[in-house]
């Protein structure tokens, strides 16, 4: 009977066996950001002790899925590694849960009750679980006869939400019957994701066309577009954005009658400047891209929600009064002494 | 009863089916996959209806994906499901069984 058992990759033994098999089925990319993101790999061993199969967890994400089907009935491995995995997640109370995967496996894992959220050339984007991108549509606010509205979307970190993210919403607020403000999700930033949400939903509460929704794991999320929150290759960051853009595309703006998506120019930031170029590309014509200009500040100097935080970790919060609605500003105050703490162990500042 | 949280029970491995079960609004909604719901999609639907219907859940969404399960098979997973999901996994049901 082949066995089941927990894979501990921190073994070098271990690793290197569970790397070679990988390798073997095609899978290369070891870099040490995704490796440090794994809570759990499993694998199948033969009855010669050999690996014949594995899968891991990260976060809500399965990663590192190989199967060496020579020896068995096909797919019987394949299920087991998926179910062995859905129900560790379960056990922890997750289970909506997503895959990246090469094209050529997507099927499997539709056959395994996965739903296909987006596809490139190089690989596609499945989840499956208890929520899905249809109910997450759904639960989202409309208003009356809004297939016969100008809707446009804006999708932001807003770590934290600047004048500079305001005058994006109010430009496109002036332009529309309603304007959907979609907040990543990801709680990998400086300000955790309520507060983020909280101050944008502040930052806005005058404009009455404002709808603030969370982006959920849809939107820039470490299941669409990890890269966001980890240093990646230019390649990397090219594929995972276009899954991003089609998700966006396909999934939500449909349903919801989005017909522009407006994006603040990125002068400094590379990973969102290739993001802004992908979504130029991919959402067109149905979805219209309108780039705004960023706003620049007293100084003729662009606001930047980066300068925002190293205000915060240098305590200068002066410099950046004039940069911030006033909501913004006193939550800063208020927390600041818990903010500097996060920068303290190790929060990185200098990212998105 | 009211479902307290999602809850899954059994495995994708062949002759079993996995059975999801989360809070529902509108009744009792299934969605099933499987290689046989040509033939047996109904049945299977069934049971795992009538499983709920004793334990008195109203509303639920369900998501299983089947793999050959017997009846048995999908009548003991529902009830596990059911069991998890409603809290009451330290109280056998005996009157569903």
């Amino acid at each position: 009977m082949p066995t089941v058992a927990t894979l501990n990759l921190q073994d070098k033994n271990t690793f290197a066996d569970w790397r070679t098999f990988l390798t073997s089925l095609d899978i290369h990319n070891f870099q040490e950001n995704e490796l440090t993101t794994i809570d759990l790999t499993i694998g199948i061993y033969d009855e010669a002790g050999k690996l014949v199969a594995t899968g891991s967890i990260a976060g809500n994400i399965l990663k590192y899925i190989g199967v060496c089907n020579k020896d068995s009935a096909k797919g019987t491995y394949f299920n087991t590694i998926i179910s062995e995995l859905m129900n560790h997640l379960a056990q922890q109370g997750i289970f909506h849960l997503f895959v990246f995967t090469k094209l050529k496996y997507a099927q499997s894992f539709q056959h395994v009750g996965f739903h296909q959220l987006a596809h490139t050339t190089e690989g596609a984007l499945l989840e499956t679980g208890d929520t899905n991108v249809s109910t997450y549509v759904q639960s989202i606010p409309r208003i009356a006869d809004q297939d016969k509205k100008a809707i446009a979307s804006i999708v932001m970190n807003a770590n934290p939400f600047t004048l500079g993210h305001r005058y994006l919403v109010e430009t496109a607020a002036k332009a529309n019957d309603l304007v959907y403000v979609f907040v990543v999700n990801n709680d990998v930033s400086l300000f955790p994701t309520a507060a983020r949400l909280q101050l944008v939903q502040e930052g806005t509460s005058d404009l009455k066309n404002v709808q603030v929704v969370n982006g959920a794991d849809y939107m820039v999320s470490y299941a669409t577009f990890p890269a966001y929150f980890l240093p990646t290759p230019d390649a990397a960051i090219k594929y995972q954005t276009t899954l991003d853009a089609r998700i966006f595309k396909h999934q939500i703006a449909p349903a919801l009658n989005i017909r522009k998506r407006y994006l603040g120019s990125e002068p400094l930031s590379r990973t969102t400047d290739i993001y802004n170029q992908t979504l130029k590309k991919e959402l067109p014509p149905e979805i219209q891209v309108v780039v705004i200009p960023r706003l620049t500040g007293s100084t003729n100097q662009v606001i930047t929600a980066t300068q925002v935080r190293q205000a915060i970790r240098t305590g200068q919060l002066a410099t950046i009064e004039a940069s911030v609605p006033a909501t913004t500003f006193t939550f800063i105050k208020s927390n600041l002494q818990k903010l500097q703490q996060r920068i303290q162990k190790g929060m990185n500042i200098d990212g998105n | 009863m009211e479902i307290k949280q999602t809850a899954l029970a059994g495995t994708l491995e062949s002759s079993d089916i996995q059975i999801m079960l989360s809070k529902g609004a509108d009744g009792i909604k299934i969605n099933l996959d499987s290689d046989v719901k040509k033939q047996f999609g109904t049945q299977i639907t069934a049971v795992i209806t009538e499983v709920l219907q004793k334990f008195e859940i109203e509303n639920a969404n369900v998501k299983a994906v089947d793999k050959g399960a017997l009846d048995c098979v999908i009548k003991a997973r529902t009830i596990a499901a059911a069991q998890r999901a409603l809290g009451t996994t330290d109280k056998p049901a005996w009157e569903v069984l």
